[in-house]
């Protein structure tokens, strides 16, 4: 009793009150860009032009997901390409991904081979380059495989991913070796630690590497821009910055308002998702 | 059944220039419990980890049961093994712990519940097989770690330090527990520890070991009587065995131990191991045994021809006894004497050293002159 009471009066000391509202107020500022966002695609036109520019709108309308529905690029492709696009690329990527980096990530972290640190050191060096500077090798490489205008040329250069790799060597390390040579005697194949033993345990690193994933692959423009000749292999990211240029008038504030919102969304969601689950397993994993 | 062979095993590891075990040759008797001890980083879990299989063999054989064990994978050497930090899988349950490795070796579900629910029962962990074991205690944690092992009816358990994360009561409970366990199955133990407590009490036989190396294999008495070497008597005996510098030398046909501040006389049985020891007479290491220094009245009378004086610096009292530190001349004499002694911290008194009881080794090699214990 005693001691709950103390606690709560160290909980509630004047440096807390402080940062409580400090951080508060950090919060909010930070939400302002959302709230604008959610309510700009709403708003109708005359409200998309009013000066000074508000953030809240008065009367919300779907006419701006309607038109960006209907929208179609030079009238060929419609805006439904992209969108379909952007889901299917995606997800195979971000799924692949994981596949790639967990299994990657078990093997350099629970197994003994040869060059094992050479390996790893080359990971961790091209964690360096910025992807800029590897654009001209990567176009050669794409070109010269003759994977222009396919799916792969979005996916696979995105499947190499140092990062999640080391992201997830360094998760499991973590997890005790004793835990896979426990299964080992238990008489667990390699395929049954990974699945069974190692990815629950990685569920936190799992959300991660997918968050990071999924917003690289679902933002880029660059692999429609340099590999991507067919306009109907190219990505929602692409249509959204090209939109202004692409149509005319003022329609195109119109549709920025929609596809604002709806490249920011999945983001959202994936975040709302994981972040909870991220805390769960972390607490639940009983890895520490 | 499960007896186990070590044949010159070697160990060496990337980069470490001496083999971390070094020429290990033993064999451990079906049914035996034996126990490896030594200082850290002498290569008992090394050699443990050898015989499950997840370590190579760098040089020489390991045969269970007369089967060549080498090249055998973990899963089929038939063997269960605890881990100091119980390694059980956090997300299974208490029950899908225990079933995983009999599900694995393709063991029937009616079998597996049988044998889940006898080891539960045996270790007292039946009411909570379906919690997760991040909501058990250290003690059950480990409780279940020793039934997973147990399910699976190995030939031989393997067991590295289970017991060092126990709080001090738990592990003398725990260790009582593993001591029954082994009688009723009595079922094949390797057992590594660094606490010497447990090799004492657990072990048929122990074995000390130092830098890769076997000091002594013998039965726990065996190595507490008779230690082969200055290691052994030392590593084994809390307070530590007393040792003195001195050199043995002979008077008249009789043989005394004499350093600076005095000259004992040697009891004739030794005589003849002191004969024939390949040893440098003038440099010897005396050990006695804190509970063969003696102070009381009776034993100044009984051992007339053993008296020193000595000053005692500090006294400590453990509950059933007490240890007094004495300083005789340069070397500190620990004294084990009874709880309620009147001798405090600075008295002068007079000990008897019962050179019956005592041992000798040589200087240079350690070696002792006078052990009767086997030999590794
Ligand atoms: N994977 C490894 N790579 C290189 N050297 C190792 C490795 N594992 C152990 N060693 C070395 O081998 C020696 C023996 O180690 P081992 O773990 O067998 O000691 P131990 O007797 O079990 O000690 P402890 O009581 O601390 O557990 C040590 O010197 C250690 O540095
Ligand atoms: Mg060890």
């Amino acid at each position: 009793m005693l001691n709950a009471v103390r606690k709560l009066r160290k909980q509630i000391s004047f440096p807390r009150i402080v940062l409580i509202v400090f951080l508060t107020a950090v919060g909010v500022f930070m939400l302002i860009p959302i709230i604008f966002l959610f309510n700009h695609a709403f708003k109708p036109l005359n409200e998309l032009f009013a000066y000074p520019p508000t953030i809240l709108v008065k009367q919300p309308t779907w006419r701006n997901f309607e038109q960006l529905l209907l929208s179609s690029t030079a009238g060929l492709v419609p805006f439904t390409r992209y969108l379909f696009n952007s889901a299917v690329i995606s997800a195979i990527a971000t799924g692949a991904v994981i596949l790639v980096s967990t299994m990657a990530g078990y093997v350099l972290s629970k197994h003994r081979f040869h060059f094992k640190t050479m390996i790893m050191g080359l990971i961790l060096i091209s964690l360096m380059f910025a992807p800029e500077t590897v654009a001209i090798p990567r176009y050669l490489v794409i070109s010269g495989l003759g994977l222009k205008d396919t799916y792969f040329a979005h996916i696979l250069p995105f499947l190499a991913s140092p990062l999640a790799v080391f992201l997830m060597r360094q998760f499991i390390d973590q997890i005790p070796a004793s835990l896979t040579e426990a299964a080992k005697l238990d008489g667990a194949s390699d395929m049954y630690i990974f699945t069974k033993i190692i990815i629950p345990l990685t569920a936190p690193a799992v959300a991660t590497v997918s968050i990071i994933t999924f917003q690289a692959v679902y933002l880029d423009v660059e692999t429609s821009t340099f590999f991507m000749t067919k306009e109907t292999m190219k990505t929602l990211a692409y249509y959204a910055t090209a939109l202004v240029v692409n149509v005319p008038g003022v329609a195109a504030t119109s549709l920025a308002a929609a596809i604002g919102l709806i490249m920011f969304l999945p983001n959202l969601i994936m975040f709302l998702l994981f972040q909870r689950k991220m805390i769960q397993t972390m607490l639940h994993s009983g890895v520490k | 059944m499960g007896s186990v062979t070590f044949n010159h095993v070697y160990k060496y590891y990337k980069g470490e220039p001496e083999p971390s075990v070094n020429d290990f040759h033993l064999e451990v008797a079906d049914g035996e419990f034996l126990v490896m001890v030594g200082p850290s980083g002498c290569g008992k879990s090394t050699t443990l980890r050898m015989l499950a299989g997840l370590e190579e063999v760098s040089q020489g054989d390991i045969y269970i049961d007369d089967k060549y064990m080498n090249y055998v994978s973990p899963k089929n050497r038939d063997i269960a093994m605890v881990f100091q930090n119980y390694a059980l899988y956090p997300n299974l349950s208490v029950y899908e712990n225990m079933a995983l490795g009999l599900q694995l070796h393709k063991v029937a579900k009616s079998d597996i519940d049988l044998r889940v629910n006898r080891a539960a029962k045996m270790l007292e962990i039946s009411h909570f097989l379906t919690k997760k074991p991040s909501q058990l205690s250290g003690g059950q944690k480990q409780r279940v770690a020793l039934g997973r092992a147990l399910v699976r009816e190995p030939q031989v358990f393997l067991m590295d330090e289970p017991l060092s994360n126990l709080d001090a009561k738990l592990r003398t409970q725990t260790r009582m527990e593993i001591s029954k366990l082994h009688n009723q199955l009595k079922t094949t133990m390797v057992y590594v520890t660094h606490d010497q407590t447990e090799a004492m009490t657990m072990g048929t036989r122990i074995v000390v070991m130092k830098d890769g190396k076997i000091q002594q294999v013998a039965a726990p008495q065996t190595l507490y009587d008779y230690p082969n070497n200055l290691f052994v008597a030392g590593f084994i005996g809390t307070p530590q065995m007393n040792f003195m510098n001195g050199s043995i030398v002979s008077i008249d046909d009789e043989y005394y131990f004499d350093s600076k501040r005095v000259r004992l006389k040697i009891p004739p049985f030794y005589y003849p191991h002191i004969r024939s020891a390949k040893a440098n007479l003038r440099q010897i290491v005396m050990g006695i045994r804190p509970e063969y220094i003696l102070c009381e009245d009776w034993a100044l009378e009984s051992y007339s021809d053993w008296k020193v004086s000595a000053v005692v610096d500090m006294r400590e009292p453990m509950g059933s006894n007490t240890f007094l530190y004495t300083s005789f001349g340069k070397d500190t004499l620990i004294v084990r004497t009874e709880a309620h002694t009147a001798v405090q911290a600075g008295d002068a008194i007079t000990i008897v050293l019962r050179m019956d009881k005592a041992h000798f080794f040589d200087q240079e090699s350690g070696v002792s002159l006078t052990a009767k214990g086997e030999y590794a």
